[in-house]
């Protein structure tokens, strides 16, 4: 009844517990406090006890009450586990003669932000159960057998910190075991827990839900936030990346030509690439064969390092992908003769699988047919030669001798400067030269009204 | 072996946890003193090393995909052992948080509960700390200083704990115990080192306190009629020589 009833009042027996504990500490005072005598056992002798009708007498001087309520405040602290009888340890009521009591330690003060746990009360009775070789009482050996089912996953644990508790207790003299074995046993007496199986079921289950809940939903959001966090990462560092590339945000040089009128922006990137078209080719793959420049050098450097055909390949193929369908049977065979025959001139390393796959499809040839092998050897150049390129002589000698184009010379008295005008509009462009050629059509129409039509 | 290596470290964390928590108990008692906090600080620490020494084994074992189902499940075991053995360490030391807090030693009239003990916990620690004697070096107000440290300890501890739940996927429940109920009234060894002596302990303590003193009669009475009988011979002796 106690156990349950400091589930549905803990605030006012938390504001009880702080006022009893003030009072015991209260009881400490040397000159204002219980009187307190030793305790005889045969040889030993334990300071620190005091008898029933001390602890009323006390309470009487102290708050100025009646015997009756002085009795039944003491039992109070006695029911509680304040103060714990040493003659009869399982009767905890306040006797007013000479029974002897003592004071429970501020560890095992009752608290509520620490209850008793099943994992201590386990270990406290295999304790026992080592001290008195197997002869636990009637509802101790429930408990002990209850809770070896209940927690057996921890029960090797039970077993060892049982064991290693004794041991550091055996490091004390004999009348501190004594003490601390009256202590925790007044302790356990106090906060026994109930023995009902199926309110621990209950709780047990409760208890693993909310375990796994919280953790999938930790793991799940998480993993969201950590992949969303990746993606606004990866952005960032795409857009610095780019940043200096982009005319908008930048400005180019020399000279923004639909600003200025000024074409050199498109004219001088003929024979020394600039610097900022070099350093693109670094940040992938795709940027340099995508850049015909970049391509070219690609192709050279590789002609270097004996795998030219690799480029060659993967051009080709790109060919056959974004050519014209009619000449796609003649494109993939003429592919087939110089890369994929073996003994072929320029033969290209792809793995059997992709081989015998592209060589079936080869039957009945399509625009997709040499994807795969166009994928294989795109990874391995990418993965293999293009990091060599980027780290290669040559592409350094050629980062070193690109330019930085100079910024157009704005002059300095504004009336010299070039009149800005917007080139004609294409709308305008197209609607001139539909009329000159409805103009040539007509023309040529009436000339050869009177032959017939070739087509 | 891993498992070796892991059940050894697993036994000085117990016996740690075991060590501390006799410590805890002390505490606000007439047992506690400067030294007493001194002890709670170097097992606190030594407590600390050890989970952390302990967990990144047992992290990396767990990690380890190439073990097999048997290993697996001798080191979920250890790992659920390790995990009770936290619960247990970060228990303690948050009581001894609230206790130290209420007790402190450095005022004028202290209180401290008197409970009968009244011995020093020397020895304790320094099992604790596997030393022969314990050294005490500390200034002569670590009851307050020592507080602040042991809030940023448990907050580290807590922390830890939390981290091990998320990355370390061990249902609790799922694992099986080696030992039976009853299994510490046998002396064979539960995890690694061998016990020193577990049927002594049962010996040296007899079963409550009053007949307790009754094995130590028994004794004298043993004492008292040996005795007797060499008197009592010696006298005939020498009655049938004179």
């Amino acid at each position: 009844a106690f156990y349950h009833a400091k589930q549905y009042a803990p605030v006012y027996f938390m504001c009880a517990q702080i006022q009893m504990e003030r009072m015991v500490i209260s009881m400490q005072d040397p000159d204002m406090g219980i009187k307190l005598r030793n305790q005889r056992l045969l040889i030993t002798v334990i300071p620190h006890a005091m008898t029933g009708a001390d602890i009323v007498e006390w309470l009487i001087k102290k708050c100025s009450i009646s015997d009756e309520e002085a009795l039944h405040i003491g039992q109070i602290f006695v029911k509680y586990g304040y103060i714990y009888p040493l003659k009869e340890p399982r009767n905890l009521i306040l006797k007013v003669d000479d029974s002897p009591y003592r004071f429970q330690m501020p560890y095992y003060w009752m608290s509520t932000r620490w209850p008793a746990s099943e994992l201590d009360y386990a270990i406290y009775l295999a304790k026992k159960n080592i001290r008195k070789q197997g002869e636990l009482i009637e509802y101790e050996k429930e408990c002990y057998n209850a809770l070896h089912k209940r927690i057996n996953h921890t029960w090797d644990f039970v077993v060892m910190q049982a064991r290693e508790q004794l041991r550091a207790s055996k490091q004390r003299r004999k009348a501190d075991r004594i003490v601390l074995k009256c202590q925790e046993q007044a302790y356990w007496l106090v906060n026994r827990p109930p023995v009902s199986a199926e309110l621990y079921k209950l709780i047990t289950l409760t208890k693993n839900t909310l375990y796994l809940l919280k953790r999938t939903l930790t793991i799940t959001l998480c993993e969201g936030l950590t992949r969303l966090c990746v993606c606004v990462c990866s952005y960032v560092k795409y857009c610095e990346q780019y940043q200096p590339h982009d005319p908008i945000m930048q400005g180019c040089l020399p000279s923004i030509p639909w600003i200025t009128d000024d074409i050199m922006f498109w004219n001088m990137n003929f024979a020394v690439p600039t610097k900022l078209r070099v350093e693109r080719w670094s940040f992938s793959f795709m940027e340099l064969l995508n850049d015909p420049m970049g391509r070219k050098e690609f192709l050279t450097y590789l002609k270097k390092e004996f795998s030219a055909e690799n480029l060659c390949f993967w051009q080709a193929c790109e060919d056959v992908r974004h050519g014209e369908t009619s000449k796609i049977p003649e494109k993939v065979d003429e592919v087939y003769k110089q890369f994929l025959t073996p003994g072929a001139s320029r033969w290209v390393n792809i793995d059997s699988k992709t081989m015998e796959k592209t060589l079936e499809g080869l039957k009945r040839p399509h625009r997709f047919v040499l994807d795969d092998a166009q994928m294989h050897i795109y990874f391995l150049m990418k993965k293999d030669s293009y990091p060599r390129y980027l780290k290669s002589d040559l592409y350094k000698n050629l980062f070193a001798r690109a330019i930085v184009p100079q910024e157009t010379k704005k002059s300095v008295f504004p009336f010299m400067r070039r009149q800005r005008h917007s080139s004609p509009s294409p709308a305008l462009a197209t609607q001139a030269a539909e009329d000159d050629g409805k103009a040539k059509n007509s023309n040529s129409f009436k000339s050869n009204s009177g032959t017939a039509s070739r087509r | 072996m891993g498992k070796d290596e892991c059940k050894t470290m697993l036994d000085a964390l117990n016996k740690v946890t075991a060590c501390y928590r006799h410590l805890v108990i002390a505490l606000g008692s007439t047992s506690d003193s400067q030294n007493l906090r001194e002890e709670l600080k170097k097992t606190r620490k030594k407590a600390q090393e050890l989970a952390v020494a302990n967990r990144t084994k047992l992290t990396a074992l767990l990690k380890d995909k190439s073990i097999s189902k048997d290993d697996r499940a001798e080191y979920e075991r250890l790992w659920v052992l390790f995990t009770s053995s936290m619960e247990l360490l970060d228990v303690d030391m948050k009581r001894s948080l609230e206790i130290g807090q209420d007790f402190p030693l450095k005022v004028p009239t202290r209180h401290l509960i008197q409970t009968g003990m009244t011995g020093s916990t020397t020895t304790v620690a320094a099992r604790a700390m596997s030393v022969q004697n314990m050294k005490y070096e500390a200034d002569a107000n670590i009851d307050t200083v020592d507080l602040k440290e042991l809030e940023t300890e448990i907050a580290q501890v807590d922390q830890m704990m939390e981290e091990m739940e998320m990355k370390v996927q061990v249902a609790p429940w799922a694992v099986e115990a080696k030992q039976e109920a009853g299994a510490e009234l046998k002396s064979t060894v539960s995890v690694g080192n061998s016990s020193v002596g577990v049927i002594s302990i049962c010996e040296e303590e007899p079963k409550e306190t009053v007949e307790g003193e009754t094995g130590l009669m028994k004794v004298f009475a043993g004492i008292i009629f040996t005795v007797v009988l060499l008197i009592a011979g010696i006298l005939g002796y020498l009655v049938i020589n004179l």
